[in-house]
């Protein structure tokens, strides 16, 4: 009932936005935007849910970014350097960027170190290791070659629902890219798992009192790193679709990425007092961010108050959770009052 | 493992950064005697001067527990803002003052949320970052400005006295400022309960809001004479200076320097060591001719690495 009425929340207000930019900006309610919109903004929202998991454990993961940048250019080294299918790269990508999180996990785990600094300082080592091992750098000529494995291309494929389906005469739909159906998966799985299993239960039990969780049984340190991992696949994810949206990869991909996965999953109502969230709010909260970026664009709104808007927007997210917090202390309190 | 050897450790553990640095230093200065030459030195320090100020504000800030994300922006901010009131052609005195005041202003918006709203410092300061670089670009756009004709500014970065550069003049007068306000002024006590417990210091009579609050002015501020410094050093000021990664050198510095991210425990003298530790490894790495990535890899494991030893000690 908590998560619902944040939930509900920055679903109205992610309406309301819609409805506020169908209606002021130019094209903004046309097929081709919500194309852009979709395929701008999977990836990140991707990467929106794999960073709710460190949050639900009161933890933070920075290194994100840094870990989408790896996957990125194993990726690309397999494809480009060593000429291997991309059926083997992907999946190489994808277990790179697990292990990193994994790691992240084991620093947390068994260095006792805060989450803050452990993914700060792979932050740091991740994408030092990104040009350690940058195929670009290793073979200048590379530098300018795109990707071009079928494996790895297809995923930025755009299929026509519309037509498809035949609606397409009824009402002109946008091409749904796959990135989105990858996306949509990703929820749908990572949901599945966090409301229907006990690994999911843990996470809650461990994000509101780890103590509490240790002494009822729970394994803290396999869930978190287990945590962590998930953050991992999913940046691992996000860097595959990227680079295929890109065509390319460079040492710097997903730069300060982090930052947007926090803020999406923070306006999605995933608390950072640990414990209370879901997934769904992330992935609104993303899209909500990518509605107000290429809307106040279509609004000819210069692309600096677009920046000075997406942090009034976080504030407002915040405080509303802040509001609520209080709410619930105060109910909480006359509860016990009752009781008493 | 002899009865002996965990006593050495425990009793070193407090000194491992200070250690770990004559460590470096040692190495450095036997594969490459010119690291040792004054020359270098002083360069070390003018190279870590800022990224010192802001870690040096900032660590009170860490201290009551909190954080503060927006030092890059804010760097940017300020030296746009000093350029237009010396375009517009005031004195000196009233372009610095004015430049600062941005800064601290800041400082003041984000600690009012986080202290008497009780919003979580990182996501405010998040915020503020994006916030804060958007009003830097809304004023000043993304070009250069070049600073032109202002030797008293262009002093501040470039110049000397005694052969010391200015700036770490400014550095060293920050710190013996913010080290006397940790030791000699309630402050450093109010800053240390807040850390510890912030309930029992509100009801044991601390102001800590209005503290707290003035705590993020105080990082904001240092962020501000940074970037004063920054955009006198190389003769422009521009919004895209202070770019991603500058809080995190700062942060990095701070909690080298022994000072928890939960907050309580912190010394601003250990931070300066931090820096110092930071500013060496750079150099060092630099002088030997060690690739980015590896001095990126090398820089995670340390700062890991050290604070995994610390909180084993």
């Amino acid at each position: 009932m908590r998560v619902q009425s944040a939930f509900i929340a920055v679903v109205l207000f992610f309406l309301a936005v819609l409805a506020f930019f169908c209606a002021f900006a130019p094209n903004f309610a046309t097929a081709s935007n919500f194309e852009d919109l979709m395929a701008g903004f999977s990836f990140i929202a991707i990467l929106a849910i794999g960073e709710s998991f460190p949050i639900l454990l009161r933890g933070i993961d920075l290194s994100v970014g840094a870990v989408l940048a790896l996957a990125g250019m194993v990726a690309f080294d397999m494809t480009l350097m060593f000429d291997l299918p991309g059926y083997l790269a992907i999946p190489a990508a994808l277990i790179v960027a697990t292990l990193c999180g994994a790691l992240n996990g084991v620093l947390i785990v068994k260095l006792r170190l805060q989450p803050f600094i452990a993914t700060l300082s792979t932050l740091a080592a991740y994408r030092g290791l990104v040009y350690a091992i940058s195929g670009r750098q290793l073979v200048p000529e590379l530098a300018t070659t795109p990707l071009s494995d079928p494996w790895i291309m297809g995923l930025d494929t755009y299929f026509d629902i519309g037509s498809a389906t035949g609606l397409s005469s009824f009402i002109e739909l946008p091409w749904f890219p796959l990135s989105f159906f990858i996306m949509i998966a990703t929820l749908v799985v990572f949901g599945v798992l966090l409301s229907r299993t006990r690994f999911g239960r843990d996470i809650f039990t461990v994000g509101g009192n780890a103590e509490a969780a240790r002494l009822a049984g729970i394994n803290v340190g396999r869930t978190i790193i287990i945590a962590y991992a998930i953050c991992g696949f999913c940046a691992g994810l996000a860097a595959l679709l990227m680079i295929a949206r890109l065509s390319t990869t460079t040492e710097s991909l997903g730069l300060g990425m982090e930052m947007s996965a926090i803020a999406a999953a923070v306006i999605g109502g995933v608390s950072l007092s640990g414990g209370i969230g879901g997934l769904s709010g992330p992935v609104i909260g993303t899209f909500l961010l990518g509605m107000v970026l290429i809307g106040l664009t279509l609004l000819g709104i210069s692309q600096f108050v677009q920046q000075i808007l997406t942090g009034v927007i976080l504030l407002i997210a915040v405080g509303h959770d802040r509001f609520l917090a209080i709410r619930r202390q105060k109910r909480l309190a006359a509860n016990l009052a009752e009781e008493a | 493992m002899s009865a002996l050897s965990p006593n050495i450790a425990t009793r070193l553990a407090p000194h491992a950064l200070p250690l770990a640095i004559a460590a470096f230093v040692v190495v450095f200065s036997i594969i490459e005697p010119a690291f040792l030459k004054p020359d270098n030195l002083v360069g070390i320090v003018r190279q870590v001067a800022m990224v010192g100020i802001m870690a040096t504000c900032m660590t009170f800030v860490i201290m009551t527990g909190g954080i503060d994300l927006s030092v890059g922006p804010v760097l940017a901010l300020s030296g746009v803002v000093a350029f237009f009131v010396m375009e517009a052609g005031y004195p000196l005195p009233i372009v610095l003052a004015v430049g600062l005041a941005s800064g601290v202003a800041v400082g003041m918006v984000s600690g009012a949320m986080i202290a008497f709203f009780g919003l979580p410092p990182i996501i405010v300061t998040l915020a503020m970052l994006s916030i804060v670089r958007g009003s830097a670009l809304l004023l000043g756009g993304p070009d250069l400005h070049s600073i032109r004709d202002q030797p008293g500014y262009t002093f501040i970065g470039t110049g000397s006295i005694a052969g010391i550069p200015f700036s770490i003049y400014l550095f060293i007068a920050v710190s013996l400022l913010v080290i006397f306000l940790q030791k000699m002024t309630p402050i450093g006590i109010c800053v240390a309960a807040i850390g510890e417990n912030e309930r029992a210091a509100f009801l044991s009579g601390h102001r800590t809001r209005t503290t707290k609050m003035w705590l993020y002015a105080l990082s904001s501020f240092g962020a501000a004479l940074a970037g004063i410094i920054q955009s006198s050093q190389v003769h422009t000021a521009s919004a895209t200076y202070g770019e991603f990664g500058t809080e995190l050198d700062a942060i990095a510095s701070v909690v080298l320097g022994g000072t928890s991210l939960m907050g309580g425990n912190g010394s601003v003298a250990r931070t300066i060591v931090g820096v110092m530790f930071l500013g060496i490894m750079s150099n060092g790495m630099n002088i030997l001719n060690v690739s980015i990535d590896i001095q990126l890899i090398a820089k995670g494991a340390i700062i890991a690495l050290a604070l995994a030893l610390a909180e084993r000690g």
